[in-house]
């Protein structure tokens, strides 16, 4: 796809109604689709105009309300990334502003499926996560999603132990403690965090409804030979999860996929595991990513270095 | 002297009215305390210096507050954060709220359950829970 010019393109949105989006095919039931805006890329301001139309009036007063011009672009493009990534999974037969948003009872955006004239429509969930450089957007059929990114180069983390000790299992403050080197500490805590913020998502029961002390997510190797690699004979590396009370029940009904994006963000990924599906294929989360600036240019990265599998991925 | 007297015992007899008045004054934070200062008796002291640490505290326990929060989340020294803030407003994320907490708690030495942590919206909220929670200790 030819890339356009970003102000062009948005001069001729002003003029005209918001062109339609691609359709995109529906993801299949293990599959994860995921959507990315990086902000910084958006050069034209005249297109943030444009997107605040697609939004609510509650979410418009919402995005006016956050301090900081940054903080507004990011709350802005977080509602257009969920509007204008669901439109493309209805075959865009909803328009992104018709969409509507409840929470549940815990807090969990959901999406009100309103009487429509269009016919069945999928059962998409969708997770969003943003961080001040990245916004991300998550979409399954059926599959209840949770995910969450974090930059690499976040601010560092006062004093990671102390945090882990209070908010993490004991077997996850055993894991931090080996790490000697304090960068690599760092890294394997955003790791963890990163995980057990998209599994509690996922579960949509809020921070107090799934208490981060109460279960360890950690790092294996797996003993399936038909998941072992033929070089090395080493399994393949995945993401367990257990109950600190009973450690014997891995909880094996949450697939988990951790990927590094756009060079900059870890990105966690938890699905609810498909029951139907042939063993093999449960073990393993299948990805695509695009990266997007809507209504300007969509590009599939999912083979590409923007997408780096580190663990979970088929 | 006698009705300045008078005027301690009926003052320190009724405290409850006087909390009322202080809090109406609370806005401007200062100027029913000056006046106070200026009475000299000993019995005076207790009770106007003890509106005056209320006082005075709750305004030190939200500036306090807002210093953590501007160090926690990066922001200037001069950004502009009043009680009625919103967490989330001011792009604080999840792992970011939980340090917040955390360096409240070090610097109040309290601590926060996670139901009460879930209840802070505003900064105020913060500081009105970190009151509570010094009040109980």
């Amino acid at each position: 796809m030819l890339p356009l010019q970003s102000n062009l393109v948005a001069r001729r949105l002003i003029a005209s109604a918001l062109p339609s989006l691609p359709p995109a095919p529906l993801p299949s039931r293990r599959e994860v689709h995921l959507w990315y805006i990086v902000p910084n890329e958006i050069k034209d301001a005249s297109l943030f105009q444009e997107y605040m139309e697609i939004l609510s009036p509650c979410e418009k007063e919402h995005v006016l309300s956050m301090k900081g011009e940054l903080h507004k672009k990011c709350a802005l493009l977080s509602r257009v990334l969920v509007r204008t990534t669901l439109s493309r999974y209805t075959d865009c037969k909803i328009s992104p502003r018709s969409f509507k948003f409840m929470k549940n009872r815990f807090g969990k955006p959901e999406i009100v499926w309103e009487h429509n004239k269009f016919g069945l429509l999928p059962s998409l969930q969708f997770n969003i996560s943003h961080t001040s450089s990245l916004v991300a957007c998550g979409i399954t059929v059926d599959a209840p999603i949770g995910i969450d990114i974090e930059e690499k180069q976040r601010r560092p983390v006062t004093n990671i132990l102390s945090l882990a000790r209070r908010y993490f299992s004991p077997n996850e403050v055993q894991y931090l403690n080996s790490f000697v080197d304090p960068e690599i500490q760092k890294i394997e805590f955003l790791k963890l965090w990163t995980l057990k913020e998209a599994y509690v998502k996922a579960l949509g029961k809020g921070f107090s409804g799934s208490p981060f002390k109460d279960f360890t997510i950690r790092f294996e190797r797996s003993k399936d030979l038909l998941l072992t690699s033929e070089k090395s004979k080493i399994g393949e590396l995945r993401i367990a999860i257990e109950t600190v009370s009973d450690p014997e029940s891995v909880a094996t009904n949450w697939r988990f996929a951790l990927v590094e994006l756009h060079g900059s963000h870890f990105a966690a990924i938890c699905i609810e595991r498909d029951e139907e599906a042939p063993a093999i294929e449960q073990e393993l989360l299948k990805l695509k990513v695009w990266k997007t600036l809507p209504f300007v240019e969509d590009e599939c990265v999912s083979d590409t270095d923007a997408v780096t599998n580190i663990c979970g991925l088929s | 002297m006698a009705s300045l007297a008078r005027t301690t015992i009926s003052f320190s007899a009724r405290p409850a009215q006087s909390l009322k008045v202080t809090k109406e004054f609370f806005g401007s934070k200062t100027v029913s305390f000056s006046t106070r200062k200026s009475f000299s008796a000993g019995r005076l002291r207790s009770d106007p210096s003890r509106f005056q640490i209320n006082c005075a505290a709750k305004a030190e326990t939200l500036e306090k507050v807002v210093k953590i929060v501007k160090e926690q989340l990066a922001l200037p020294e001069d950004a502009a954060i009043t009680g009625e803030s919103k967490f989330v407003d001011l792009g604080a994320d999840s792992l970011d709220t939980v340090e917040i907490v955390m360096g409240l708690e070090e610097a109040f030495c309290i601590s926060v359950e996670e139901e009460n942590a879930q209840s802070i919206v505003t900064v105020q909220d913060a500081a009105d829970l970190i009151e509570k929670l010094c009040e109980e200790k």
